[in-house]
């Protein structure tokens, strides 16, 4: 271990963090590796860790006898102090070596707040932070990640993005580099040939034009680039076939996500017209359940966790849940070990569901009815009845649970007084219920109601919608609040608005944000998803200081007409079938799943050979 | 009796803080097909019990794991099996049962190593020798029970014996100190050493747990 390293890490907090070695870590020769490659979680280990997408490149890439990749994290502020204070780079974890002299710099970004510790990062490993201040071949600076179907605030900080599903994509840019730097291309050459890689967006090859008012006029090609006109996101096409890491590290350390995670399927059948994970990991492609089985069983055995947990967009549509299920059971349950179902619909099967599951009654239950009313939740298309929920709550309070979360979104489109009162409502039919079925009334109940506020998403519906002022957010958030006061058995939560308001900017934003970006880290900007660090006011002299209103990101409603930042970017879903569902929003009509009907979103074409999802 | 592991706890692992060292374990067992005791009650989980906590950052040749191995396995193979399973650095080189109390387990052998790259002062040693020669060393140390959030501890009487060795660069001292009821952290020695001498107050302390010790002055298994 590095010395510095040595001297450093008694001084800071959870020093296992920054050490690696974990049991499954991949340790390669590094005379025998052609390829080193730097995968860049932009939080803490704990965070990055539990990120399945990251295990599962990490495990591809490695399977590669040529390539090595190895792991890093943002440090935390004291680790940080004491690497800028010795001089030590920021390194892989495997290795302890400075990612800057590795090949390629690979970063998920998952989430806009953290943007800032992609730049704090590159800094930390002693980068430029800007594109074209790093003229030398390698590293080469890469994203990847749902963020990147908006990646433009980022833009002149990474090399190239990538967009959809990495497993392959990231093996044939891997490959195209190592013939460009054994053939010695530039840095410029390089990217020219790799923007021709479906799924691969060189930011550099597109040049923004703006307006006097500040909307785009186009978003130009670079002349004589040949790069893309759409750059179309990459997914694998058949499930059965992709990489699953059976055999993943096991940190030595406890971390957020901390068992076994069984990715039942991608994609979702729901439409709810807000949520961009709905849209864009479309179409819907499902493992087989006798895959699935052995994969948990394997995983199970290598890891030595006491834990399963299936994931997905939403549980309860895997078709063969039940049979899966079952088959875990009889693995698990003797074994003690606890299988878990997040994602669930409230709907009546998944609580018998859930009741076989759990032998052990947990406190809490969370449901997401996201609104108030039918209307509303018509008009999202969160296809869930009153009823459905009721039932549910029926069922588990009759059977001993006494709690009960329910979130919700303020500031949906369409959405009036009526349907934020209509929460209030719910959540007392709810304690009625409770009243009504539970057998021990002695222990109380719990009821839960949390709001947050509505940041419309690009490649959403509602991507052209405003996010609604903040005070009007705070207006709604005291009227639910004061018809909430008098319940003594709910409790009532509504999200800070400062960080909702910051990720309305950041996700729908242009090119432009970078320059807020770069003041925001400068001014000490860094770790902005963790209150420890976040500092609003420091984002707003940022825009002040870069000359942009906030508002005309956040809170400016889009023409049918407006050219998007990310126009050129394709998630596979087409702009008239959005445009369709926002209307349809309008006048609260819901859209079926599409298990039921087809509607025609376009991500079908994705798939080879004219398969229909699934 | 229960049945005890004797490990070594070096390079990252050194870093695994205690009560993920005991999880880390649990699991090790678990994927190496070791089938172990439970505890009861209404949360059963894989019962493992370390003999004396090691300080994060330490390492140590000598860390004795209690556990109860159930039948089908040998102790002669467990060693091997758990170390392929475990996290680097983690090595497991006995397995048996336990044929005396854990409270037998008396005194604790560390070598405290004092780092000073730029060359040792030469007055460095006779320091140390007049702090561990004191009648009595009341330093503060810190307690989560106490209400002042310290409490007083005398280091003199829980230090059994000490000898030093130094070269132009390190002052090794091997100490042999109180294991527990009450133990003495060697840090707390450094800690002393740094607020009496700030001017020889070295860039870097490595601690080592060489062996644990019996009433004797005998290793304790």
């Amino acid at each position: 271990m590095n010395r510095t390293l040595e001297y450093i890490l008694p001084k800071v907090q959870k020093p296992a963090r920054y050490t690696g070695g974990e049991y499954n870590a991949v340790v390669k020769d590094k005379r025998e590796v052609d390829i080193r490659y730097a995968l860049c979680f932009p939080d803490t280990y704990e965070i990055g860790m539990s990120n399945l997408g990251c295990r599962i490149l990490y495990g591809v890439m490695n399977q590669r006898p040529d390539v090595w990749c190895e792991r890093c994290f943002a440090p935390w502020g004291d680790m940080e102090e004491e690497m800028r204070r010795e001089g030590l780079l920021l390194y892989g974890l495997e290795s302890g070596d400075p990612i800057a002299d590795f090949d390629i710099i690979g970063f998920s970004l998952g989430y806009e707040m953290a943007y800032t510790n992609v730049l704090n990062m590159l800094d930390l490993a002693g980068l430029a932070l800007r594109s074209a201040d790093r003229p030398d071949f390698s590293p080469l600076v890469v994203a990847g990640g749902t963020c990147c179907y908006n990646p433009e605030p980022l833009a002149p900080f990474v090399d190239f993005f990538v967009l959809g599903e990495g497993e392959e994509v990231t093996l044939e840019y891997i490959d195209l580099y190592r013939q460009a730097r054994d053939e010695g291309w530039s840095k410029e050459e390089f990217l020219l040939e790799a923007a021709k890689i479906e799924g691969i967006y060189v930011p550099s090859l597109y040049e923004p034009v703006y307006r006097p008012d500040g909307t785009l006029e186009s978003v130009d090609i670079k002349p004589g680039s040949g790069a893309m006109e759409t750059v179309t996101k990459r997914i694998v096409q058949d499930m059965d076939k992709a990489y699953f890491p059976v055999k993943t590290i096991i940190p030595s350390t406890e971390i957020v996500h901390d068992r076994v995670m069984l990715e039942l399927f991608r994609g979702c059948i729901r439409g709810c017209r807000f949520c961009q994970a709905g849209y864009a990991y479309r179409p819907v492609r499902s493992r087989s359940p006798e895959l699935l089985a052995k994969y948990g069983k394997e995983a199970i055995e290598d890891s030595g966790y006491q834990e399963m947990t299936l994931s997905s967009l939403s549980s309860t549509d895997y078709p063969d849940l039940l049979p899966l299920c079952d088959d875990l059971l009889d693995y698990c349950a003797p074994r003690d070990i606890g299988l878990s179902l997040p994602s669930l619909r409230a709907d009546t099967f998944s609580m018998s569901l859930m009741e076989r599951l759990q032998r052990v009654r947990r406190g809490g239950l969370t449901f997401a009815p996201e609104a108030g009313t039918q209307r509303l939740r018509d008009a999202i298309n969160k296809n869930l009845r009153e009823e459905d929920l009721l039932t549910s709550c029926r069922t588990a309070f009759a059977g001993g649970w006494s709690g009960v979360k329910l979130y919700f979104m303020l500031g949906l489109p369409t959405e009036t007084d009526e349907d934020v009162l209509g929460i209030a409502d719910l959540a007392r039919k709810v304690y009625f219920t409770w009243r009504e079925y539970s057998p021990n009334k002695a222990r109380g109940v719990r009821i839960t109601v949390s709001t947050s506020w509505f940041v419309p998403k690009p490649h959403t519906a509602f991507q052209w919608e405003a996010q609604i002022p903040v005070e009007e957010y705070q207006r709604r958030v005291n009227l639910l609040r004061d018809a909430l006061k008098r319940d003594k058995s709910i409790t009532y939560n509504w999200h800070d608005p400062q960080t909702s308001y910051l990720e309305a900017i950041l996700s729908r934003g242009d090119r432009r944000l970078a320059d807020v970006l770069e003041w925001v880290w400068a001014h000490g900007g860094k770790m902005d998803s963790w209150t420890e660090y976040f500092d609003y006011q420091r984002w707003l002299d940022g825009l002040a200081a870069c000359g942009l209103d906030g508002g005309f990101y956040a809170h400016r409603e889009r023409g049918r007409g407006e050219v998007f930042p990310w126009c050129r970017l394709s998630t596979g879903v087409s702009t008239d079938f959005l445009w369709r569902e926002r209307e349809a929003c309008y006048q609260s009509v819901t859209t079926p799943d599409c298990r039921t009907r087809c509607s025609g979103c376009g991500a079908n074409k994705l798939l080879e050979g004219g398969r229909t999802c699934g | 009796m229960a049945d005890r592991l004797l490990f070594t706890k070096t390079g990252r692992a050194r870093y695994i803080s205690h009560l993920d060292l005991m999880r880390t374990f649990q699991r090790t067992f678990s994927r190496a097909k070791i089938p172990i005791k439970h505890t009861e009650g209404f949360n059963p989980h894989p019962f493992v019990s370390i003999a004396l906590p090691l300080s994060v950052g330490f390492s140590s040749q000598c860390e004795i794991l209690e556990f109860g191995l159930l039948e089908g396995t040998s102790h002669e193979e467990v060693p091997e099996r758990l170390t392929a399973a475990m996290p680097e650095g983690i090595i497991v080189h006995r397995c048996y049962p336990a044929e005396r109390k854990l409270k037998e387990l008396r005194y604790v052998n560390y070598i405290m190593t004092f780092d000073y790259p730029e060359g040792r002062p030469q007055e460095t040693e006779p320091a140390m020798a007049a702090l561990l020669g004191r009648e009595s060393l009341v330093v503060k140390k810190k307690s989560n029970k106490a209400k002042a959030g310290f409490t007083e501890v005398d280091i003199i009487p829980l230090v059994r014996s000490w000898r030093m060795e130094c070269q132009s660069d390190t002052m090794m001292v091997d100490l042999v100190t109180s294991a527990q009821n009450p133990g003495l952290n060697p840090d707390l020695i450094r800690a002393a050493f740094c607020a009496e001498y700030p001017e020889y107050t070295p860039d870097f302390v490595t601690f080592h747990r060489r062996d644990v010790l019996d009433g004797e002055g005998k290793a304790f298994r």
